[in-house]
């Protein structure tokens, strides 16, 4: 039996062995490290994986040439999932791409992203940005923790030669849409476009916006924060004129994502969107320079303009090994040259947040865009940015629920303070 | 210990055992060990951020009253029902069609089997496409003088669970054919010509001599289908995300949004634990029965 015991022995040497591994494996709960890199190597995780902008990115991080850097590109879902365990890791990406709002906010809150003041103060990199932008990138204690480089506005799209053959005008009054909305719905067009089937946060725009105009953006971005109810009566207002708007969208877009909403508008079969800009990626070639948007026309007219303008940028770890080195390279990318070749080469009409970006370059519409945002008196993002991912499916929720069944709104809205109260609490 | 038996394992050569424990650590490190840990994590409150605060049961109560839950868990229901039955109902008849071989009959295997070799996620994304407004589905049924059934498939609350359970169905049942044709090859020929010259029925042929041979298959398919059913994620993730308004919504899919979107990964633990008891108990006790009828029969 000597030959059994030794084999014996050896099988629960290798039971150890396994418990080791069990061990190492075990990091679920634990931080890990996640890659290693060299001392001056920078790593910049992206979750720009379209592949225009991720050409774009990796072409703008070539001219780069002070550091070494790696360019890890992941989508965006794993991403978002992740971004815990990137942040919280004792070796973090350096550079990560971000949105600026209330969810870095809540990272900085809890110390995990790199405090980036020197950057928006004296001959800094964001120094000559908005003071807006500022404000959107500056944690809950002051501090900048974002660096912006690039955003967007939302509007009405609708195709100008379109617009022409039925012989109608964009209008400036609310009571002017309701009447064009009229005119083109007995035309047999739709008036309304919207994709609410694969993307139902889309419905969020038209809340959003009627929200803004009619309580403005202060009681917005209140409402957003929890500091009002979904049940209350301003709320209510709010989907009172949503209400008169239901008539007049697309039936089918209940079943369409944002962009299978967009080809009625290009065969002329709707004729107004209210989609944020990056609708000109999904338009054919030759229907793009025929696009032409205007501002959701006010309501109250005693709140300031405010319009949805998500911004896009990147924040640093704060556990960085090399935050000298992450900072340069955060310059870098808020550096007017790498904006301009960032916006050119990802085919986006997105909109440079440094001023002094040479825009002559890029199309009239985009021009359009940042004298639109110029004069609005205030900026909010969108549902999710200025709230978080989990409020936003609560929204999704009522909001789809809402289209389909007008008549429980009180229902529906009394539901959605419920789950809106479950997120704030959680 | 049998003398025979002793001998059989002193002739094991110790490598054998090295080479085992390498696949064994890395299945306990990989599977075993993380699935430990979502039974512990179902106990925290977690959001991938420091250490995960423990919560005893609260994501337990809590989930009794999440009325998206009880929605997914009734759903789950739905699907396991409709799921397995039609699988198997269309699986069987589809194998006893096709099981004499005829001229032909191969290229109708391979054509229901096809399905099986698209991915799920490609198969919703097909299926997506089929059930748009203007899609072949309204189109057809417009085309034979239905035009009045034409609907919005996945938009409506009411037809989008049944309209993506069509489409994973469309695509187990090749599966479940292909596992009942091996079954009924491995079946004695013999017995049921021999009932045939007795003069039965083809339904008694089927129901007293075929069916008890199918014993074997049955376990597996049963098996299979249970588990598929409750692993369903891919395809309603790519034709409705649970959609609209949580009415397509399955424990996996309320999982995935709760743990990888919302980052609560305590209480999509709690989920996932609640999966894994259906699954075993399910499964077990099909076993045990199967293994009870084995050994009385």
């Amino acid at each position: 039996m000597t030959n059994n015991q030794l084999s014996r022995r050896r099988f629960l040497a290798g039971i150890g062995g396994v418990g080791a591994a069990a061990v190492l494996g075990g990091c679920a709960t634990s931080s890990s490290s996640s890659s290693s890199g060299g001392s001056t190597a920078l790593v910049l995780q992206s979750s720009l994986s379209d592949a225009a902008p991720k050409a774009a990115l990796t072409k703008v991080v070539e001219g780069y040439t002070k550091h070494k850097v790696t360019l890890n590109t992941i989508a965006i879902e794993s991403f978002r999932a992740q971004l815990p365990t990137y942040l919280n890791s004792s070796n973090p990406p350096d550079v990560l791409t971000w949105y600026a709002g209330s969810v870095a906010r809540d990272y900085a809150s809890k110390g995990f992203l790199m405090d980036v003041s020197d950057l928006w103060t004296g001959d800094g990199a964001c120094a000559g940005f908005s003071p807006a932008l500022k404000e959107l990138s500056t944690g809950t204690d002051g501090k900048q923790i974002f660096v912006p480089t690039n955003y967007y506005w939302w509007g009405l799209f609708y195709r100008k030669s379109a617009f022409q053959e039925w012989g109608v005008q964009p209008p400036t009054t609310w009571d002017e849409f309701i009447a064009l909305c009229k005119t083109l719905k007995g035309k047999g067009i739709a008036p309304l476009t919207m994709g609410t089937g694969a993307t139902p946060w889309v419905a969020s725009g038209w809340f959003d916006y009627l929200n803004l105009r009619i309580n403005g953006a202060t009681f917005h971005r209140e409402l957003l924060a929890g500091k009002h109810s979904f049940d209350g009566p301003e709320v209510k207002q709010v989907m009172e004129y949503y209400r008169e708007l239901l008539p007049y969208f697309d039936p089918k877009g209940r079943s369409y994502s944002w962009q299978d909403a967009v080809t009625p508008l290009v065969t002329k079969k709707a004729a107004m969107y209210l989609i944020g800009a990056f609708i000109t990626q999904s338009v054919p070639a030759d229907v793009v320079d025929d696009i032409d948007f205007f501002r959701v026309p006010p309501i109250n007219t005693s709140v300031p303009v405010a319009e949805e303008a998500p911004t896009d940028g990147y924040f640093a770890s704060a556990k960085s090994k090399n935050p000298q080195a992450a900072k340069d390279l955060l310059s870098y990318l808020a550096s007017p040259q790498a904006q301009q070749q960032f916006i050119t080469l990802s085919k986006s009409s997105n909109l440079p947040t440094s001023p002094e970006v040479d825009t002559s370059g890029f199309s009239p519409l985009v021009q359009k865009g940042i004298k639109y945002l110029e004069e609005t008196e205030a900026i909010t993002q969108f549902f999710n940015r200025d709230s978080s991912d989990e409020l936003q499916t609560t929204a999704d929720t009522a909001l789809t629920r809402f289209l389909d069944s007008p008549d429980e709104v009180n229902s529906i809205l009394a539901s959605w303070q419920a789950a809106a109260q479950k997120v704030f609490t959680s | 210990m049998t003398a025979l038996a002793a001998r059989n394992r002193r002739r094991v050569p110790w490598p054998v055992w090295v080479f085992l424990l390498i696949p064994a650590a890395v299945e306990v490190a990989w599977v075993f060990w993380p699935a430990l840990n979502s039974f512990y994590l179902s106990l925290t409150r977690w959001n991938g951020l420091g250490p995960p605060e423990p919560v005893g049961l609260a994501n337990f109560r809590d989930l009794l009253s999440d009325e998206v839950f009880r929605q997914a868990l009734r759903n789950n229901v739905i699907w396991a029902i409709g799921f397995g039955g039609l699988s198997v109902l269309g699986g069987l008849a589809l194998a006893l069609a096709l099981n004499r071989p005829r001229r032909g009959v191969g290229i109708y295997r391979s054509a229901i089997y096809l399905p099986m070799v698209f991915s799920l996620a490609v198969t919703g994304l097909f299926w997506r496409v089929l059930y748009q407004p203007d899609g072949a589905v309204n189109s057809a049924l417009g085309g034979i003088g239905l035009g009045s059934l034409e609907h919005q498939w996945l938009a409506d609350p009411d037809t989008a669970l049944y309209a993506v359970l069509i489409a994973a169905v469309w695509r187990q049942v090749g599966y479940v054919m292909v596992l009942y044709l091996a079954g009924l090859k491995s079946t004695d020929p013999v017995l049921e010509d021999a009932a045939a010259v007795d003069g039965t029925t083809a339904w008694q042929r089927f129901r007293y001599v075929i069916w008890p041979q199918l014993r074997g298959v049955n376990t597996v398919v049963f098996a299979v289908t249970v588990i598929d059913s409750l692993r369903t994620f891919d395809i309603v993730w790519a034709m409705t995300q649970g959609g609209p308004y949580h009415s397509s919504e399955l424990l996996s899919t309320y999982m995935f949004q709760q743990g990888f979107t919302f980052l609560n990964l305590g209480y999509s633990s709690a989920i996932a634990v609640v999966i894994f008891v259906l699954a075993i108990v399910f499964i077990i006790t099909y076993l045990i029965r199967a293994t009870r009828t084995e050994e009385a029969a």
